[in-house]
């Protein structure tokens, strides 16, 4: 399917021409499918409020519409006229790409984020762990899924930058960040 | 002269001690981020913009424009050691920097990009200081329609002039107008495309949009990579001064660059990329006998001062128009919002003593940046040694932390990290962010000048192409939409293939 490679890619290096616009493809489709729903959230827009020429659905149907049009003439380049171009990125990138790693880093940043800032489970609130803890936690373990392996040097730095980035904005910036665990422990 | 009156009350202001500081902080960072690769201006200011909400306007700004700054001197740097340019004006740098390493000529190839800088830079800022009043006052007369207009121009010229590739560069630019109305419209008060989440109602902060496209984007990027490509950091070894003969080849083109790059800076058509490759093909035609390909110091000198000079331009269109016509011009334009400054004609009549801080604050930075540059380079190219696993590592943490201290909100995080996930897409599929950060900044600006033009022609269309200004500037967007396809057209198709880098 995605393999199709131009005329001088036969002799030499295959590589070198290789073409893939799965990915693409699925860009547009997901581009295409989005746009037609942004067109009906547009249309119900309610125009009348107030007295205006230009009411407040018309640039978001201008905005859905062009995202249709073009995400429409994307598929097309995908597919019916490939760009070659395109599709010897995609299959250089493609061939570089560890999923794995995205995986990872992905789950680490939302644990992150629910574990800084807690979050409501129906009535009920789960407290965080607080800043500290968590990007003491967080800066290890994305640099070890990142590939490093010098793990005391990355939780010292982690515990570093975490202890500096916290009083440094609620004691100087005026910022207040989360205390987390060490709330009774911390000033 | 007025203008010398109203630059030295700028320079009173700038040169308080506690101003210079700011500059100094600013022209560091700067320097610190444009040397790392993939971090680039536009992420630091956003990043640093919900910390100044305390700060007096005059000295956040002053710090911005250093970071501005700085970030083109350290991306150099970046461009010359590293072969990967740390942003898409740089590409052409690597061409020659990077064989001028190897050959063990990198300290000269820094410092003519250093010197080259600073000329340009200089030259730059003496041409603003100039023209931006009378701009300015000329811009008095424009009206919703021409706003519009140059809107318009300034949106084509940064999707069709930058990247490989209108399409994306069009869906980018509309992506980034649909982000940019979400949310509650201001004259009507109705809900759009909030899809039932309160948290959406006031819309998506541009810094949650330009945090997450450029920090997250670019580390998820780098993350899927790491495993396979490896990078290459060529030591600066023998002296870092330019001897005589490299001097001697390096002035003119300095001062070409900077010819070719300021003009095409201040067009509201802007972008720094165009300039940095007609100043190559320039020195490459004038200096046909320099070794190119082998390091010809002409093709540091040149595109570097044409980067340095167009980074400057697109501050006339910015600060005289309300026009930010790069990604990180977009992001000031939003720090200006912030402090509810509106960039634009009257901004030189109501904040003047800001705008003069402002500019006097160029000239300071650049001379700091030479001082800061030529003898610490050495050091600089420490920072490029931080183990990668760590600097993303980190580059995540600060990146959560830019938009959870601005909001404390669980939503806008997650936000950020989902706009990440799809910046990530869009480097790897190359659709250039820049003109997605512009929509988002420039589209409610738009819709709003759309609309009042349309209120005062009592809904009349023929109102953009009955007002000269405004027809003109339209005229010359539809060129500069045109304009790419016409080599292609005439068989000459070689086209100018530019990197996918992060526009700032």
């Amino acid at each position: 399917m995605s393999e199709a490679s131009s005329s001088n890619g036969q002799h030499g290096r295959p590589e070198a021409t290789r073409v893939a616009l799965l990915g693409p493809r699925i860009a547009a489709g997901v581009l295409v499918i989005g746009a037609v729903f942004l067109i009906f959230q547009a249309l119900q827009i309610q125009q009348g409020a107030g007295y205006s020429v230009v009411g407040p659905g018309t640039m978001p149907l201008v905005a859905a519409i062009g995202l249709l049009v073009l995400g429409g003439v994307f598929a097309v380049r995908t597919t019916l006229m490939p760009d070659t171009d395109l599709g010897v990125t995609a299959a250089a990138e493609e061939q570089v790409t560890h999923w794995a790693t995205i995986a990872v880093i992905g789950g680490l940043l939302i644990l992150y984020a629910v574990a800084l800032n807690g979050f409501r489970l129906g009535s009920f609130q789960v407290p965080g762990l607080g800043y500290i803890v968590a990007t003491t936690v967080f800066l290890p373990a994305a640099a070890w899924a990142l590939g490093s392996r010098a793990v005391v040097r990355n939780v010292v730095v982690g515990v570093v930058i975490a202890v500096v980035v916290y009083f440094g904005f609620t004691e100087f910036l005026g910022v207040r960040l989360p205390g987390g665990l060490l709330d009774g422990v911390l000033p | 002269m007025e203008v010398l009156g109203q630059l030295a009350g700028g320079f009173a202001t700038a040169l308080t001690p506690e101003n210079l500081l700011f500059a100094a902080i600013g022209v560091t960072l700067g320097t610190l981020v444009g040397v790392l690769p993939g971090i680039g201006p536009a992420l630091t200011v956003a990043l640093l913009l919900p910390l100044t909400y305390n700060f007096q306007p005059v000295g956040a700004f002053i710090m911005f424009a250093g970071i501005y700054y700085g970030g083109m001197y350290g991306g150099s740097t970046t461009s010359i050691l590293l072969n990967t340019p740390g942003e898409s004006s740089s590409v052409v740098t690597t061409i020659e920097g990077f064989q001028m390493a190897k050959r063990g000529r990198g300290g000269a190839a820094l410092a003519t990009a250093a010197i080259g800088s600073f000329v340009a830079g200089t030259i730059s800022t003496i041409a603003i200081t100039l023209l931006a009043p009378i701009i300015a006052r000329a811009a008095l007369a424009f009206q919703p329609a021409d706003y519009f207009a140059l809107m318009v121009l300034a949106f084509v010229s940064v999707t069709a002039l930058i990247g490989r590739s209108m399409l994306r560069g069009l869906i980018s630019l509309f992506g980034g107008l649909f982000i940019g109305l979400i949310g509650i419209d201001v004259t009507s008060g109705q809900e759009r495309f909030t899809f039932g989440v309160p948290e959406l109602l006031n819309g998506i902060d541009v810094v949650v949009v330009a945090v997450g496209l450029f920090a997250v984007g670019e580390a998820l990027y780098v993350a899927s990579r790491m495993r396979h490509v490896k990078e290459e950091i060529i030591p600066v070894e023998g002296s870092l001064l330019m001897n005589r003969d490299e001097l001697k080849r390096s002035w003119k083109p300095w001062l070409r660059g900077s010819a070719i790059g300021f003009p095409i800076g201040a067009l509201p058509a802007g972008g720094a990329e165009i300039p940095t490759f007609l100043s190559y093909t320039v020195e490459k035609r004038i200096n046909p006998r320099a070794p190119w390909g082998k390091g010809a110091i002409e093709g540091v000198a040149g595109p570097e001062a044409a980067n340095n000079a167009a980074f400057s331009g697109v501050l006339v269109p910015l600060l005289t128009l309300g026009i930010p016509t790069s990604a990180t011009a977009a992001i000031l334009l939003a720090a200006f919002q912030v402090y509810n400054l509106q960039p634009g004609p009257l901004l030189f009549q109501n904040s003047g003593d800001l705008v003069w801080a402002l500019i006097a604050s160029l000239y300071i930075g650049n001379l700091m940046l030479l001082v800061l540059n030529l003898p610490l380079i050495r050091i600089w190219v420490k920072i490029l040694q931080i183990p990668r696993a760590l600097l993303y590592g980190a580059i995540l943490v600060f990146a959560t932390l830019g938009v959870y201290s601005a909001s404390n909100s669980l939503v806008d995080v997650l936000i950020m990290y989902v706009i990440g996930v799809l910046g990530f897409f869009m480097r790897r599929y190359d659709f250039p962010v820049g003109p997605m950060i512009l929509g988002v900044i420039l589209g409610p600006l738009m819709e709003k000048q759309f609309r009042t033009a349309l209120q005062v022609s009592q809904g009349d269309l023929s109102i953009f192409v009955t007002r000269p200004i405004s027809l003109i500037i339209l005229l010359i967007a539809g060129v500069a939409m045109v304009a790419p396809f016409v080599p292609r057209l005439m068989g000459r198709g070689r086209r100018l293939t530019v990197g996918s880098g992060s526009e700032d």
